[in-house]
């Protein structure tokens, strides 16, 4: 757990930040070049099947951002600390992203291929359910009042909400599906073509390094947004001195000589410079 | 080569979903760091100044 939240630090440091952006952008350009113009089309369903170069690594990130929502949900309610919070925050975020984006790249592949937008195949209904649960989460997110209430709804919700995720995954399997089943991530040796499977695993790579970065810019957002919601005194406030050293005498306010004593004043008396209004002394009935 | 069409929209759509967000959160980025300037009178962006 700490050292998940140590390599998300490191992540969010501007250097990582710079050369994930840098890689994201060179990997994207390559994924394109070579999903588009390099490798061969498919021989059955022709060249929509490069769609695939976006779609199969777009949904590999949305399990992924979940996955993540998961551990920082079961990390702040096993410790309390709201820096896990702000992860699964930040990758629910993302991960309601590119669950869209996942259903719309399988929409346009499926009109084409299949003959329609939508059908209400048991992958397309699990993963609609999905990209609810987690709107849910972030909706949730938005009504609770208090920040410790927000992380304690919020978590609970993405420990259960991930329950879809296997669901989704297995749905192919469980059930009789229009969609195909699995290539890659199945048991056994991957049943799709060299120069397909290594276009498919550059995309894995480089939507995973996309998300990466826009976890690292989302976490700093994060942090910046909850500093603004703050209260403006915690803000504003100079910070802490440091401790004065043992054997150094507080220094004297600029009104009042160091060097005068002040007048022990027995029970009863009023110092001179009191307001006159100050009773001499507290009424026996006022603690009643 | 009907079938570009479907193939073009969904790389667009894809790059152009992840350049509006990053944009997005550069918005955010920098409502949240104006706001805590105004505040306090000094940049608190977490970029460390040299």
């Amino acid at each position: 757990m700490r050292h998940l939240y140590r390599a998300l630090t490191v992540l969010g440091s501007h250097r990582a930040q710079r050369v994930m952006g840098v890689a994201t952008l060179a990997g994207l350009v390559a994924t394109v070049v070579i999903g588009l113009f390099v490798v061969p089309p498919d021989a059955t369903q022709g060249d929509v099947q490069r769609l695939m170069y976006a779609h199969v690594p777009v949904a590999w990130v949305t399990f992924l951002a979940f996955g993540v929502v998961f551990i920082a949900s079961v990390g702040y309610l096993k410790t309390g600390r709201i820096q896990w919070d702000r992860v699964a925050a930040a990758s629910a975020e993302i991960g309601v992203l590119f669950c869209a984006l996942t259903i719309v790249l399988g929409s346009l592949w499926g009109r084409p291929v299949w003959g329609t937008w939508w059908t209400w195949d048991p992958r397309l209904t699990t993963t609609a359910v999905l990209l609810l649960i987690y709107v849910g989460y972030l909706s949730l997110r938005k009504v609770a009042d208090s920040p410790v209430r927000r992380a304690r709804w919020a978590a609970v919700v993405g420990v259960v909400g991930f329950i879809d995720v296997p669901i989704v995954h297995e749905s192919v399997v469980w059930w009789r599906s229009l969609h195909q089943q699995a290539t890659v991530l199945r048991l056994g040796a991957p049943t799709i073509a060299g120069s397909m499977l290594a276009t498919l695993m550059l995309g894995f790579v480089t939507f995973s390094l996309a998300y990466g970065y826009l976890m690292a810019v989302r976490l700093r957002v994060g942090r910046l947004e909850d500093r603004s919601a703050a209260p403006v005194s915690s803000l504003s406030a100079p910070r802490a001195r440091r401790p004065r050293p043992a054997g150094v005498p507080a220094p004297a306010p600029a009104d009042v000589p160091a060097s005068v004593p002040a007048p022990a004043l027995a029970p009863g008396d009023v110092p001179a410079s009191a307001p006159a209004d100050i009773p001499t002394s507290v009424p026996s009935d006022s603690h009643a | 080569m009907h079938d570009a069409g479907y193939v073009a929209a969904g790389y667009t759509l894809t790059l152009g979903t992840l350049a509006a967000y990053r944009w997005h959160l550069a918005v955010r980025a920098r409502r949240a760091r104006r706001y805590v300037t105004a505040v306090t009178g000094r940049a608190r962006s977490g970029r460390r100044r040299r």
